[in-house]
């Protein structure tokens, strides 16, 4: 019998969005748990995670933590992570990198300090288009970062560059740009895409 | 034939020792290559995402110290021996690198108001994390499951740090005091520590 997954998070993309993405592009039905602050200290306070963070993901009853060690087993069940060891680690390597990005990204959206958030900004503007440089030279050829069909390497691309392709385009980085239209033309993608909550972050 | 592997990086353990206990465990040879800060501009350049570490296996380059790890482990056999099993393991591996993070955000922070304030935040945040991995340690000498995995290596390696400031920190804590044991009994880790450089982070 399929297993019963149940995924927790704010009501918010985050760290949680690469995860409902997997889910969606694998076809996999998910109970999507979304937390306001009051509701995460309950949880917490129930001393039921991990670690004290969240996303959780539970499997018939067990519990995980850490986003990327979700996403990777979520994947991995789904055959969404690369269809050799090599290819594996070549979009293990691309989904570290877009968290990298979106870890930064994070932490200007969010810091209050005005005068750091605009360092944060400056550090931004140089980073961006050097990731970007750096994922077109490494993208494949097929409309795919790694190999020939969609990975969570390719979800967790378009993920990261939610915010930035409102202000910039793709015209620089042809592949990349056949990347976000693999994913946007993917028939399970798309469906979670017009039905997603629309948060600010 | 045995792929020929080649790790660079700085003379530093902080993201490229857990690769060298991995192959240590594992008993396979590679090339440890150590880099001179000097070194590293002229390199910067050739690399996926001018950044290091760096495996090369056999001539092919992929980045990103987790995926590198993760990589290695499943290749010899060290990343659980189930899929979710290997999930559990990447969790702790995943934690241990945040706590890596942060003891690395403090350590290269260069203004000293703000390396005293990280420095001070470890405190309890150590404390949590080791309630935390006691709270879900196996019994038997290893984080998950009953035979070494790189999570046994990854803990071990972050406990380096918190070591030198109290060689008793594990005291409290029997079940990874046991994880500890079970690492440092592990005669390819052994012989690595006896010969590798020392090294301040």
């Amino acid at each position: 019998m399929a297993p019963k997954y149940k995924f927790t998070y704010f009501n918010a993309r985050g760290r949680g969005e690469l995860i409902r993405l997997i889910f969606a592009a694998a076809g996999v039905e998910f109970e999507d748990v979304r937390f306001n602050f009051e509701q995460w200290f309950a949880f917490k306070a129930k001393g039921t995670t991990p670690m004290g963070q969240m996303p959780v993901l539970e499997v018939d009853g067990q519990m995980m933590c850490q986003s990327l060690a979700i996403a990777r087993y979520v994947a991995r069940e789904n055959g969404l992570c690369g269809k050799t060891s090599w290819e594996e680690a070549q979009a293990d390597m691309l989904v570290c990198g877009a968290d990298d990005l979106l870890t930064k990204l994070i932490k200007v959206r969010f810091e209050k300090d005005e005068a750091k958030k605009e360092e944060g900004k400056k550090d931004l503007a140089t980073y961006v288009p050097n990731f970007l440089a750096n994922y077109e030279k490494l993208c494949g050829s097929d409309g795919y970062l790694v190999g020939k069909s969609l990975t969570y390497a390719d979800l967790a691309f378009f993920n990261v560059m939610h915010d930035i392709l409102q202000v910039t385009s793709l015209d620089k980085y042809p592949r990349l740009a056949r990347v976000v239209e693999s994913v946007t033309a993917h028939t399970g993608v798309a469906a979670w895409l017009g039905k997603r909550p629309d948060t600010p972050s | 034939m045995a792929p020929q592997y080649k790790l660079t990086y700085f003379n530093l353990r902080a993201r490229g020792e857990l690769t060298r206990f991995i192959f240590a465990a594992a008993g396979v040879q590679y090339d440890d290559n150590r880099i001179e800060f000097s070194e590293w501009p002229a390199l910067k350049e050739k690399t996926p995402m001018g950044q290091m570490p760096l495996l090369e296996a056999d001539g092919k380059v992929v980045c990103q110290s987790g995926a590198i790890a993760r990589y290695m482990a499943r290749e010899t056999g060290l990343g659980g021996k189930s899929s979710w099993e290997e999930a559990q393991v990447d969790m702790f591996v995943c934690g241990v690198d945040d706590l890596i993070t942060k003891l690395c955000d403090a350590h290269f922070a260069s203004d000293e108001a703000v390396k005293e304030e990280r420095t001070k935040a470890l405190g309890p945040y150590v404390s949590k994390f080791l309630d935390n991995y006691e709270k879900l340690c196996g019994p038997e000498g290893h984080l998950v499951g009953t035979s070494l995995t790189y999570a046994d290596l990854a803990f071990f390696v972050g406990m380096h740090d918190i070591w030198q400031h109290r060689a008793d920190a594990l005291e409290k804590y029997p079940k990874l005091a046991k994880v500890a044991e079970t690492v440092r009994d592990n005669e390819g880790v052994a012989a690595y520590i006896a010969e590798r450089p020392e090294t301040n982070i």
